[in-house]
């Protein structure tokens, strides 16, 4: 039986893997990694950029608020007024949980995955509310690519610091760049803001030891797989099945892999069944094939909306292993 | 090209900044307000349809609704009392629990860009405020309610049932990622759409038929 990392490297290149990857398993992500993000359930707050969060209670998420005033950018083209790079911490005392924590990973059976969110584009729109940041691109290109620039240094600094504080082999980054219907920006205009400033962001991972870059976008984002490519990412976490997978699988496998198909909002509900679970992840695991591919929920992380879906994901892509190998 | 259509490409194109100078130039050539506004109408109309068919993005519907904006801020003064040209008033709204507002935004720019008066109500609206909108609002047509949760699907269903409680003949339009046609349909919705662009399309033919 291949360990979890030789099952992986297996189904992304095209090997022979001797099972389904069972969602998440390869990924040791470290959590404790202090980028400054806070979960705070039914609190307000401002993170350390000085962006106003709420997270109301009952519900499933946080929300980055612009209302009243409250976005930190209240004029793109003075953006260098309004925004200020939040220290990056890098106290042994701050990483000691993170360390401790990659230290006790079993590198030959599962990756150290870094973890670092939101990325450039959620920033843009979590600094100044998603229309203003989506017209300024068109409206004030050159004001966006020096916001863009300052949000990569940023990213480049923290990258630097996390590199030599847990030595990750992989990173787990987050950047949604779509609705469950489209990009939220033109291919054309991706290329030209977003692709510049990831190649540096992955060039920088990848020349720093780390092999596998996983990036996180659940939604549609078809006509950016060229890009994701052309930037280093290895795994598309988060492709949801109104992208056509099969088609994106035979197109663009060994180039990319993609993880996905489950779509949390279809089995992660208040009324989810274990019946309903198990549909969803057969159809996943015969639709999309064995190669390029690993069948996961959507949604960004190893948990769940309501408890016990996760696991029942997990127990349904093994039976499926067990019928399909 | 002749003023009007000069308009209707720079409207599409989201030239918020030439829009205003080619409005009154119209004007001034004698075109009538009422049919500038109509050529802009139709302008965002190709617009809906070219988000919907996947050709353009949200950036270009967004700046072509900020166009089609100037462009009747140029207008409203010489169409003050004009009801003739507008389809009434929409309250607009994403449900109580929920605080997503990107897509309810689009959707209230393109419903206003088809000729609704729009009342937006922002986020976390209960069934409640709906009412009380349509209450203290005049002409209100259409309602339309926004959801993003699977969680705050129950308040869709509030919302809708409450409004159509309080007003049986009011139309009431509902979307959003996780929102179906037959869910729509289940909760006593009058129209759905899964996208800003069907959204216009959709709410206009709710309150002309």
């Amino acid at each position: 039986m291949l360990t979890k990392r030789q099952n992986l490297l297996e189904t992304i290149h095209g090997g022979k893997p001797d099972r389904f990857v069972n969602q998440y398993e390869f990924l040791n992500i470290i959590m404790e990694t202090p980028t400054g993000i806070e979960f705070r359930y039914g609190e307000t707050w401002k993170d350390h950029w000085g962006i106003t969060w709420q997270w109301p209670e009952g519900q499933l998420g946080m929300f980055p608020v612009h209302h009243d005033g409250l976005a930190v950018i209240q004029d793109i083209t003075e953006w260098q007024k309004f925004v200020k790079k939040p220290e990056i911490v890098t106290s042994d005392e701050a990483w000691a949980p993170a360390v401790a924590h990659a230290n006790a990973v079993d590198r030959n059976e599962e990756y150290v995955a870094g973890f670092f969110a939101p990325g450039i584009f959620e920033m843009t729109h979590h600094l100044m509310g998603m229309e203003n940041a989506l017209m300024a691109l068109y409206e004030e290109p050159e004001a966006m690519q020096e916001l863009i620039d300052f949000l990569l240094s940023y990213e480049l600094e923290f990258a630097q610091v996390m590199i030599d504080k847990i030595h990750p082999d992989c990173i787990f980054h987050h950047d949604d760049w779509g609705s469950q219907l489209s990009s939220f920006v033109s291919p054309e205009m991706f290329a030209e803001f977003f692709l510049p400033a990831y190649k540096k962001i992955y060039g920088f991972y990848k020349a720093n030891g780390v092999e596998l870059v996983v990036h996180h976008s659940d939604s549609y984002a078809a006509n950016l797989v060229p890009d994701m490519i052309d930037m280093g990412i290895d795994i598309w976490q988060g492709v949801m099945n109104t992208n056509n997978i099969p088609e994106l699988i035979k197109e663009y496998g060994g180039g990319i892999s993609f993880m996905g198909g489950i779509h949390s909002g279809l089995v992660d509900f208040p009324a989810w069944t274990p019946e309903i679970v198990a549909e969803y992840v057969e159809k996943t695991c015969r639709d999309n094939g064995k190669q390029y591919f690993i069948p996961c929920q959507t949604s960004g992380l190893p948990i769940d909306n309501f408890q016990g879906v996760y696991e029942t994901i997990n127990k349904e892509i093994d039976r499926m292993s067990k019928e399909l190998f | 090209m002749s003023k009007i259509e000069e308009v209707k490409a720079k409207v599409e194109a989201g030239k918020s900044k030439l829009v205003p100078g080619l409005v009154q130039e119209a004007l001034d050539a004698g075109i009538a307000p009422a049919e500038i506004l109509q050529a802009m109408v139709d302008s965002m109309s190709v617009v809906g349809d070219k988000f919907s068919a996947g050709e353009i993005f949200v950036p270009e519907m967004l700046i072509a609704a900020k166009a089609m904006s100037k462009g009747v801020e140029v207008l409203k003064p010489l169409m003050a009392g004009d009801s003739s040209s507008s389809l009434g008033t929409c309250v607009i709204g994403t449900v109580a629990g929920d605080l997503h507002d990107i897509g309810k935004n689009l959707v209230s720019m393109m419903i206003e860009s088809t000729g609704f008066e729009m009342v937006d109500l922002g986020v976390d609206v209960s069934a409640d405020a709906f009412v009380e909108a349509v209450k203290n609002n005049a002409n209100v047509k259409l309602v339309a309610c926004s959801g993003l949760l699977t969680t705050t699907m129950p308040a869709m269903k509030e919302a809708v049932q409450t409004i159509k409680a309080a007003f049986p003949d009011l139309k009431v339009i509902v979307g959003g990622a996780p929102v179906t046609p037959e869910y729509a349909a289940e909760i006593g919705a009058d129209g759905y759409a899964p996208d800003a662009g069907s959204a216009s399309v959709k709410a206009k033919a709710l309150v002309t038929v």
